[in-house]
């Protein structure tokens, strides 16, 4: 994809310098764990790294506490 | 290297590990180890780190649990596929620096693409991304070195045939390493997409078949540890 089909969230991504963008993807990932996110890569058949039996399910929206309810289509 | 390098350079804009390349050296090793104790972190998965693994191309991988890293995991690597040893890329690698004094050194773009042919998809579009941001950033005042990493490198139909006709005498000069400059103008927008494609799948396979025997070998040692975890 080049940069002017880019949408304009990743345009403004670019416009951050290197040292920006690390300190904005630190306050992002902080976010994505207060929300529960899990730091449990995600399984991936295709890595040579994959070992079905290494993987950890872990749980639905990856903290305890938290359950699935729904899971949507797809 | 890995995502963390691909937030600085913008084609990413989380990464949920740390992926690490080092130089294969006694007291290197020393030095990652006591970082790791620092983390709390612990191998997991195969191979145990153990330096001959290392240089044969083998990752290891470690879990931290000390507090604010909880679950961080960690993955070192002393030799890439198709990359040349440490010391070159230590020698073109990018640094960032931020106002505390932290010095952050990375793959340089052409050594991170490199890097991330792999066989898994998902690597491939940020590839396309890293190109194009260099392409971008640079496009401006290039370097001989630099059209040759677009042209051989780039994945955008668009941006390929652009630099085709901007830089026609090397995209004539590489049409040898890379068959499609030259067939690029004669393909329409899907045709060459198709191409594109083609030359994804043949990466993939090369890098299979470069996993293939180190792939054996993780599973003789995951069948080794668990006999020997076994009661």
């Amino acid at each position: 994809m080049i940069y002017e089909q880019l949408p304009d969230e990743w345009k403004d991504w670019l416009a951050l310098t290197p040292i920006e963008r690390f300190r904005e993807s630190e306050k992002i990932f902080a976010n994505y764990l207060a929300m529960g996110g899990t730091l449990d890569p995600d399984p991936d058949p295709t890595s040579p790294f994959y070992a079905p039996d290494e993987w950890r399910p872990g749980i639905a929206h990856g903290r305890a506490g938290l359950r699935l309810l729904r899971r949507g289509a797809g | 290297m890995g995502g963390q390098a691909c937030v600085f350079y913008g084609a990413a804009q989380v990464s949920k590990d740390i992926d690490l390349v080092l130089l294969a050296d006694a007291a290197n090793y020393e030095r990652l180890l006591t970082a790791m104790r620092a983390l709390d972190a612990r191998r997991i998965a195969v191979p145990p780190f153990d330096v001959p693994a290392l240089e044969r191309g083998h990752a290891v991988h470690f879990r931290c649990s000390a507090a604010g890293v909880e679950e961080l995991r960690v993955d070192v690597m002393v030799r890439l596929r198709d990359l040349p040893p440490f010391d070159v890329l230590w020698d073109r690698r990018t640094s960032f620096a931020d106002d505390t004094g932290i010095t952050f050194d990375l793959l340089c773009i052409p050594d991170l693409v490199q890097a991330k042919k792999t066989q898994r998809s998902r690597d491939w579009p940020v590839i396309d991304l890293l190109v194009n941001i260099h392409y971008r950033e640079n496009a401006a005042v290039p370097r001989p070195d630099w059209i040759e990493f677009w042209l051989l490198e780039c994945r955008s139909p668009e941006l390929l045939v652009e630099l085709i006709r901007r830089f026609p005498t090397e995209a004539r000069t590489l049409s040898p390493r890379r068959p499609l400059l030259a067939a690029a103008q004669s393909l329409d927008r899907d045709a060459l997409a198709a191409a594109l494609d083609a030359e994804v799948r043949v990466e993939m396979a090369k890098d299979r078949t470069y996993w293939e025997p180190l792939k054996r070998e993780l599973e003789a040692m995951r069948l080794a540890e668990a006999r020997g975890n076994r009661p």
